[in-house]
């Protein structure tokens, strides 16, 4: 961690989605975070906890029931934040590198100076070949790393990723997790990172944040303290990775069994 | 897979010309009224000098200009309106009841009205297409527009797409398959309507020849006109494809 700014204060954030049928779903409930300027946190907990709903908030894609949200990180000439949703959202009216510079495009940023942007992020997501293709024209994976290559290509303060990697093969995943840890620490990004995975989350977080089941609440919020640069590789076998395995794994098992239960009823 | 495709396009190639000659053997054996029906081999006979004279030329030039001119005038307010009504909820509210009112009359009653309106000239002729050809257009591009998947907002609004920016990057390409069907239905629609309206005072076209042969009881020539209708409307909507596959190349290809 490089700076200790705040970056985005949550306060009492609670979100409740009217439905049509019956009662409303309350997906989040009184959140409290704060998250520093250069920080890297990572967001576990069960499925429809409201982890999305969150980073959708914080995106400002979102308006919470109530509470604030107050983002603190500016930098000159830069977007405050850059999403990676989870569903497919490339455009599918455009050429995969049209979709990797679309924000810069959307900022008025030159075409050469976009064009050696996207072909740096397409070139490092193996995508070059495809520069010309169409979204229908990809695999899920390949979709996931253009979208993946938008967000790294915009330059944002803050980095938003929703599951970005969730449906890549291991490989390309620790690979493209060693660039975003490149990009990371060569910058002063923040990054807000979901996963399912506890190994990524401890693999690339500052701070790991477990989610209780819906109406998601913050159950704890864990210091990762593995030693930077870190080789994602190596670091599985130190005895501290596994001890905070094992810990984030019991707290998330708990919430597990209790959205499957309350699933049954 | 690819033996199948070729069966289909062999078994789709065979299937008319079968009928064809079911038709010209019935017609000979006299199960079928000759005098009614034609058949294949006198009506070929006709063909030649309705081409060679110009005549079937001449009447095809003046329908399919009338049939462009009027999709034109009818499409292009359609796509701008559609567009309006799709991004911006007021002017929906304004103009939705009385496009829900007008759209259901048929086209065909009121073109008394636009006879009386327009005179007996070419615009008559050009404004019921228009008509018809708008409202379909209309409805369709309003449709795209709504129909637009939400996340393609959320990704227009994150990476801050200023609002010029979001109509030119994500509605208008976001709505253009189902405007290009709004233009199909429409060039449809304009087929029908343009023998109906050169059927009232018109002195040429298509439809205007097909309502002559039937006067002088030519069932030949009568063919002719509606075997030409049929190739005008193929190549129409051929040429609707075609742009349409270069406007959206976005579009996976249908086998
Ligand atoms: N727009 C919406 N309208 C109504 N309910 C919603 C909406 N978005 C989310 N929800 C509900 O809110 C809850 C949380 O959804 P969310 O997408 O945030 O979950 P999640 O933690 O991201 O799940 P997953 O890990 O499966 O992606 C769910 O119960 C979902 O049904
Ligand atoms: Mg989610």
């Amino acid at each position: 961690m490089s700076a200790s700014r705040d970056a985005i204060l949550v306060k009492n954030i609670s979100k409740t989605f009217p439905s049509r049928q019956g009662a409303p779903v309350a997906a989040l409930e009184d959140i409290n975070l704060t998250v520093k300027e250069g920080e890297f946190l990572c967001i576990v907990g069960p499925s429809g906890c409201g982890k999305s709903t969150l980073l959708r908030i914080l995106a400002g894609l979102e308006e919470p029931t109530s509470g604030e949200v107050v983002v603190t990180v500016k930098e000159e000439g830069k977007p405050v934040n850059s999403m990676v949703f989870q569903e497919q959202s490339l455009l599918p009216w455009y050429t995969v590198k049209d979709n990797v510079s679309y924000g810069l495009a959307m900022r008025g940023v030159p075409k050469p100076e976009r064009e050696r942007i996207a072909d740096h992020y397409l070139k490092m997501t193996d995508l070059s070949r495809f520069a010309h293709a169409y979204p229908y024209q990809l695999s899920g994976g390949m979709k996931q790393r253009v979208s993946v290559a938008r967000a790294f290509a915009n330059d944002p303060a803050i980095l938003l990723l929703d599951e970005p990697f969730g449906s890549l093969d291991e490989q390309t995943r620790v690979l493209l997790q060693q660039e975003l840890l490149k990009i990371w620490e060569g910058s002063n990004k923040t990054a807000i990172f979901i996963t399912h995975s506890i190994d990524e989350a401890l693999g690339l977080g500052d701070r790991v944040l477990v989610m209780t089941a819906r109406p998601g609440k913050v159950k704890a919020i864990l210091d990762i303290d593995l030693p930077r640069p870190r080789d994602l590789t190596v670091i599985r076998s130190q005895p501290r990775f596994l001890d905070l395995f094992h810990l984030i794994w019991f707290s998330l098992r708990e919430e597990v069994v209790k959205a499957r239960t309350e699933e049954l009823r | 897979m690819r033996t199948e495709g070729k069966l289909g396009k062999l078994v789709s190639f065979f299937s008319p010309a079968l009928l064809l000659i079911l038709w010209e053997v019935l017609a000979r054996t006299g199960l079928v009224d000759i005098r009614l029906f034609s058949c294949p081999s006198r009506i070929m006979k006709t063909f030649g000098p309705v081409l060679l004279s110009g005549e079937l030329l001449y009447h095809s030039w003046i329908s399919v200009r009338r049939i462009i001119l009027g999709f034109v005038a009818g499409a292009v307010p359609g796509v701008i309106l559609g567009l309006s009504m799709g991004l911006f909820p007021l002017v929906r509210a304004a103009l939705e009841p009385m496009v829900a009112a007008t759209f259901p009359i048929p086209k065909l009653a009121i073109m008394p009205l636009i006879l009386l309106v327009f005179g007996l000239g070419e615009s008559s002729k050009v404004f019921t297409i228009a008509i018809g050809v708008f409202y379909l257009v209309l409805i369709n591009t309003m449709a795209g527009v709504l129909s637009i998947d939400k996340i393609y907002l959320d990704v227009a609004k994150n990476y801050g797409a200023s609002r010029w920016n979001f109509y030119r990057t994500v509605a208008l390409p976001g709505a253009l398959p189902m405007i290009f069907a709004g233009f199909k239905l429409g060039m449809g629609t304009a087929l029908l309507l343009i023998v109906a309206a050169e059927l009232s005072a018109a002195r040429a076209g298509v439809g205007y020849w097909i309502w002559r042969a039937y006067d002088m009881f030519d069932i030949e020539r009568m063919f002719v006109a509606l075997i030409t209708m049929s190739v005008l409307g193929y190549l129409l909507s051929y040429l609707l494809d075609f742009i349409e596959q270069r406007v959206i190349p976005w579009k996976a290809p249908h086998a």
